[in-house]
């Protein structure tokens, strides 16, 4: 009796603050999302017109596209390199500690620092242009380009998460009992089926892991188009939050923000979805 | 014979390649901090600076608080707020998570359900209507804005709830005989238990809270009460030529971040390979 009693006081402070911080942000939301509102009075419901100017509105669905562009571009190059980094990390015996923590160095790097660092590294007279310049007689305009903007933005999220994601496909590969390898060997299997029938489809739920945190991480990008391009050059690397973020505070339209939050977080609910149901295997070790 | 030189000739490739690539990716660090001491005309011009100046750091101390961006001031706001928040996340979890591992009631179950339906949800679906809370509650642009809504962390409570159902009852029975409270026993046997599970929640908030961007810039527009992130944000916006000052005021803000994850780097590596299970 006195047990209940203490575990209902942890767990009533847990859902009070629940209830405020979140169960209340969370009606508003939905009230936000099915009416028309501008900060002052009372919001004026208006069922699903947001919704239905949200699928008409070009802005969307330029933001839609560059988000599958920065996709295209970012989880290939993420989860190659890391896959390779875990491959190299487990084939060296010395160094290890050096390497990990060179790699994994960069994924602590404050969002408006690193962004401000690269957008100098970058710029038109910065040191890897006037690298290539001396070495190849090009200059790249990694940010001013409508193109190649976003590709500049995904190179500089992947040098952050590669170390991180690589360490998850190392965790992973590390699990998998050295046993199997030596069977392998003993039936005279190749490294290289070895490194197909074994190492692959064992990392699985590693491998699912990461994609999922790469997709999450895709949806959710927001200080480094907020410091680096403003979501230009020809709204190219506009995202959701930034969207979001300028429709809701600076043109003053927290109902339609609302609207869009709801979708962002179910279209990035489905990618997760779907990214399951195509990768994930069930993997049984015995 | 043959194979094994083979074999070797591509370890050293191998090492050779890894050590190339490591130094690519510690690159932008070293240009960084070599930016914020050489001479503003050799940001550009010269990777190594033919003299060494503290001129930025002077600028971004005195001369910028002049220009009303008081960095001294922001970097304090930070150190402060991320404390707070670290230390209050750490504590409420591990309370709450023993309330949901080791304390027996009804609607347990359903309470640990709850917070992971809560997991669900993307934290950027509440930042309009956060704002619409905070600002009824009248408490845009102070410290309350940025330090309330991170107070207790979903994620945290899972965390140390799932730590403490690997220790054996026993131990809570043998300290509850020798008449030990239920704090007691929390902060004393359960918390040193579970030392790597409170240092990874602590290190992941103090980087989060440290590195949050998006909330504080929405919520403070006072020059005076702002985190660092969003201080040196705005002066990159206002003043983005003063490149010395801004590669100074970047190797401030992560300098902290750095020190704190080479220092608890055994706990990163423990948190990585948590989040597979």
């Amino acid at each position: 009796m006195r047990e209940a009693l203490l575990g209902w006081q942890f767990s009533g402070v847990y859902l009070v603050y629940a209830a405020i911080f979140w169960g209340y942000p969370f009606v508003w939301l939905l009230i936000l999302a099915f009416s028309r509102w501008r900060f002052f009075g009372k919001p004026k419901p208006i069922g699903f017109d947001n919704f239905v100017r949200l699928f008409q509105d070009p802005i969307f669905w330029r933001i839609f596209w560059n988000t599958m562009n920065f996709m295209a571009y970012f989880i290939p190059m993420v989860v190659l390199g890391a896959f390779l980094f875990a491959l190299a990390l487990s084939k060296v015996k010395y160094f290890r500690t050096f390497f990990t923590l060179s790699f994994l160095v960069a994924n602590v790097s404050s969002g408006v620092a690193y962004s401000i660092l690269f957008s100098n590294l970058f710029s038109e007279t910065g040191p890897v242009n006037s690298f290539l310049y001396k070495t190849f007689g090009v200059t790249i305009p990694w940010f001013s380009d409508p193109q190649l903007a976003l590709l500049s933005i995904a190179i500089i999220v992947t040098w952050k998460f590669i170390g991180y994601y690589g360490l998850i496909l190392f965790a992973g590969m590390q699990a998998i009992p050295k046993s199997l390898y030596e069977a392998a060997e003993l039936d005279g299997a190749s490294k290289w089926t070895q490194f197909w029938r074994i190492t692959v489809p064992l990392v699985n739920p590693a491998l699912t892991t990461v994609l999922v945190f790469a997709i999450n991480l895709t949806f959710g990008i927001f200080t480094e188009p907020y410091m680096i391009t403003g979501g230009g050059p020809m709204r190219r690397t506009l995202t959701f939050l930034l969207h979001i973020y300028t429709t809701a505070f600076q043109r003053m339209n927290p109902s339609y923000a609302a609207t869009l939050a709801i979708v962002t977080g179910a279209l990035s609910y489905g990618c997760v979805i779907l990214v399951r149901k195509l990768v994930e295997r069930e993997v049984h070790l015995t | 014979m043959k194979t094994r030189k083979k074999i070797k000739v591509g370890t050293i490739l191998l090492y050779i390649i890894m050590f190339i690539l490591s130094l690519i990716w510690i690159y932008p660090y070293v240009w960084l901090f070599l930016a914020s001491v050489k001479p503003s005309e050799e940001i550009f011009t010269r990777f190594l600076p033919t003299q060494l100046t503290l001129e930025h750091y002077r600028f971004i101390f005195e001369t910028a608080t002049r220009m009303e961006r008081p960095f001294v001031r922001a970097l304090l706001n930070s150190i402060f707020i991320a404390f707070t928040i670290t230390f209050s996340v750490v504590f409420t979890s591990a309370f709450i998570g023993y309330g949901l591992s080791k304390l027996r009631y009804r609607g347990r179950n359903a309470v640990f359900n709850f917070i992971i339906f809560q997991m669900l949800f993307p934290g950027f679906m509440f930042v309009v209507p956060l704002f619409v809370l905070i600002r009824t509650l009248g408490l845009l642009n102070t410290y309350s804005a940025v330090i309330l809504p991170s107070l207790i962390s979903a994620w945290g409570v899972f965390m140390f709830a799932q730590a403490y159902k690997a220790i054996p009852q026993d131990y809570i029975e043998a300290a509850k005989m020798d008449g030990a409270s239920t704090f007691w026993i929390i902060l004393r046997v359960m918390l040193p238990l579970t030392r790597s599970t409170a240092s990874i929640v602590g290190l992941f908030t103090f980087i989060g809270a440290w590195d949050n961007f998006m909330w504080p810039l929405i919520v403070m527009k006072d020059y005076y009460k702002m985190p660092l992130a969003v201080l040196l944000a705005s002066f990159n916006h206002e003043y983005g030529s003063y490149v010395g000052p801004l590669m100074a005021g970047a190797v401030i803000q992560t300098i902290p971040m750095v020190f704190i994850f080479l220092a608890f780097r055994k706990y990163f590596l423990q948190g990585i390979s948590m989040s597979l299970k």
